[in-house]
């Protein structure tokens, strides 16, 4: 079919002449490609609609002492061993920080296969921490997430089936204290993808719908999130160069009229990553990770909270991949 | 072995009553079940998930020797 329309659209032989005498243009950018609107590209999956913006600006920030050791049996079977000395803070309602001085030593097995992933981790105080992902088909994948405890009724566990379509994603969740959800993530352009989520908690009797919205190109991720349980969520992360990104982020919480917005940046250069991140409730953060040697890593946490007055400096390693 | 012997009580109550009352019974009887299946699920995952984790990499290829499992090297 290409062909017949090319003969008949193709220039008399006079024209030829002066086609080559004027130098053909040439653009400097690639030439705007048609859109094959049929063949969009596979969305990310919804819970990671916001992935860039939250690599960059949540860092795991620790207070203390964290050595992580893991290591490698296998191609895919590896054992961890982590301790961590210092304090875990408590959520608390008043604006006063709670922190609780904690040691804990966590063991940990991890066996990953292309098809199935299977990770536990274990602490010195009972709990479980387990994580499963299974590709039951080519596009059919089943994720089981579980926290166990000693005590009754504290444990929690997800089930999630995730599915995955040509130029779509859907999930379905079933969690502990009745929890259903499902959400719907497509592509409508190459660049920006449409999304929605439903929820409802058995035991509360609560139930919410969600949407959001990603732009993305090659420089730049611009995301929106909007839900019913009266939470906006925006996000917007420049990509400067190849080693060096900027974020920012804007939350409100209309139930609680909460409002917080955070600038951060991103730089990933040879030997260190470095995150750091400034926030509209006064917090400053920054981590690094600086690689010593091939497998050692080195990790400095610091986050300055100058409302609270709460300081919380970290420092580790991790040796093993 | 206390809580087996209630057990064996609770089910024999649970088929006398379901002659009486059919329906809300068999219910209960379907909901006492399961929530007694989930809570030794429950305990079974907490104690064997990490021995099965190490069980599977194990036996996988290629097939790493015993000391290797305690040594720190």
């Amino acid at each position: 079919m290409g062909s017949s329309v090319s003969h008949a659209a193709a220039p008399p032989p006079t024209a030829v002449g002066l086609a080559v005498a004027l130098p053909p243009k040439q653009d400097e950018k690639a030439e705007p490609k048609n859109v094959d609107w049929l063949n969009l590209p596979c969305p990310v999956p919804f819970e990671e609609i916001q992935r860039e913006a939250s690599m960059s600006l949540k860092p795991e920030l620790f207070e203390g002492l964290k050595f992580d050791f893991t290591k490698g049996l296998n191609q895919r079977f590896s054992l961890s061993h982590s301790i961590f000395m210092g304090s875990m803070e408590l959520p608390s309602q008043s604006s006063d920080t709670f922190k609780v001085p904690t040691a804990h030593y966590e063991f940990g097995a991890n066996f990953l296969d292309p098809k199935l992933m299977l990770v536990g981790r274990v602490l010195t105080d009972g709990r479980l921490n387990a994580r499963v992902k299974c590709d039951l088909t080519d596009n059919l994948t089943l994720k089981i997430n579980a926290q166990l405890t000693n005590e009754p009724h504290f444990s929690q566990g997800m089930f999630n089936f995730d599915y995955k379509g040509t130029d779509y994603r859907t999930q379905f969740q079933i969690g502990n204290n009745a929890f259903y959800g499902a959400n719907y993530i497509q592509s409508i352009s190459p660049h920006l993808s449409l999304g929605t989520e439903i929820f409802w908690l058995g035991h509360q009797r609560k139930s919410g719908i969600g949407f959001a919205a990603r732009y993305n190109t090659d420089k730049i991720v611009a995301t929106g999130q909007v839900a019913s349980t009266g939470t906006v969520a925006l996000s917007y992360v420049q990509k400067v160069s190849e080693k060096v990104s900027l974020a920012s982020d804007f939350m409100y919480n209309h139930l609680t009229q909460d409002v917080t917005s955070s600038f951060g940046y991103d730089y990933i250069l040879r030997q260190c990553r470095l995150r750091g991140k400034l926030d509209s409730n006064g917090v400053v953060a920054a981590f690094l990770e600086e690689r010593l040697n091939m497998g050692v890593n080195f990790i400095l946490s610091a986050e300055v909270d100058h409302r609270k007055k709460d300081y919380k400096f970290g420092f580790g390693m991790t040796v093993g991949e | 072995m206390t809580s087996r012997a209630s057990l064996k009580g609770k089910g024999k109550a649970g088929k006398g009553s379901k002659g009486s009352e059919e329906g809300s019974s068999a219910a209960k009887c379907v909901k006492e079940w399961s929530t007694w299946a989930m809570k030794k699920a429950k305990v079974i995952t907490h104690y064997g998930f990490i021995p099965l984790i190490i069980v599977i990499g194990m036996n996988s290829e290629p097939k790493p020797q015993l000391y290797q499992l305690l040594s720190p090297v």
